[in-house]
């Protein structure tokens, strides 16, 4: 199955990396959609079909937290399942995203198969580890 | 506690551009940040970065805008010539905040730390020498044929 993507990052060129990052990793995705904070990955939200969104936490005007907060307010978007990828060093973050209803999460720097296992986990997909992992870097579902 | 996040951000600049960017790394640690020239006269992209909690400042890293390009275009599977001006400067404000947040998990209460939104400095196109030079520890790094400067100020 063919998933459509929603990557919100304020930073276009980690929007682009993260999109290759998930074509190299082999993950199957039918459209990549983009917004470069919480406030327009709403109107995306609002106008196209959306199977799973991919959120920074640290972004000007909406940040993810946020955006999370308002997803879950909305009777359909609460269903679409949310990843934060994100540099916050500590924990809190995380936490506070899991209460708000965030599924999993991806520290920046990641590899791609970190990112292909943690969706492939959330979206229910057989998972195929096809190279060796840096345990320094924490990736995973809650 | 600033010489332990100076050695935490060593670790972080190394474990992220040898990550992300492919790009291997070494700490110049003999070097002298207040010679004249500290890029070769390269011109330079500088981003800097703003964190609070029980220290608070900000990093920077000052880039030659050649290398910039050169990490954009691998990090963005683009040839070197593809590679905007604005795409280079938001590589390097990228990999700032990825070197932050990953320097601030190195140290031991990393919840208590809040990281900012990374932002361009303006004034580094015409002087980067008088940027890097006039501040203490800053650190010299050398990728390849190109040299960079990272470092903490605390405010």
């Amino acid at each position: 199955m063919a998933f459509n993507v929603l990557i919100v990052d304020d930073s276009s060129t980690m929007r682009a990396v993260i999109k290759k990052t998930i074509k190299v990793s082999g993950f199957n995705v039918g459209q990549f959609l983009e917004a470069g904070d919480g406030e327009q990955a709403l109107d995306v939200l609002k106008d196209e079909w959306v199977d799973l969104v991919l959120s920074d936490i640290n972004m000007p005007n909406m940040n993810g937290l946020e955006l999370i907060g308002r997803m879950h307010a909305d009777e359909i978007m609460r269903t679409i399942p949310v990843v934060m990828v994100t540099t916050e060093a500590g924990d809190d973050k995380v936490k506070q995203s899991k209460a708000l209803g965030a599924v999993g999460y991806i520290k920046k720097p990641f590899q791609p198969q970190d990112i292909k296992n943690t969706l492939c986990r959330i979206m229910g997909e057989e998972i195929v580890d096809e190279t060796d992992h840096d345990d320094e870097f924490e990736t995973g579902d809650f | 506690m600033k010489q332990i996040m100076t050695t935490n951000l060593k670790q972080a600049i190394s474990n992220v551009l040898e990550l992300m960017f492919f790009v291997s790394v070494q700490v110049m640690e003999d070097e002298n940040p207040s010679s004249e020239k500290p890029l070769n006269g390269q011109p330079c992209i500088g981003a800097t970065l703003a964190f609070s909690g029980p220290l608070s400042g900000s990093y920077y890293l000052l880039i030659p805008q050649e290398m910039a390009r050169e990490i954009t275009a691998n990090f963005l599977g683009l040839d070197d010539d593809e590679v905007s001006g604005n795409q280079a400067q938001d590589t390097v404000k990228e990999a700032l905040n990825m070197i932050g947040g990953h320097m601030l998990s190195l140290t031991e209460e990393p919840d208590n730390f809040q990281l900012g939104i990374p932002a361009i400095i303006p004034e580094l196109d015409a002087d980067p020498g008088a940027y890097s030079g006039s501040r203490e520890n800053a650190i010299f790094i050398k990728a390849g044929s190109y040299r960079m400067i990272a470092g903490i100020e605390l405010s």
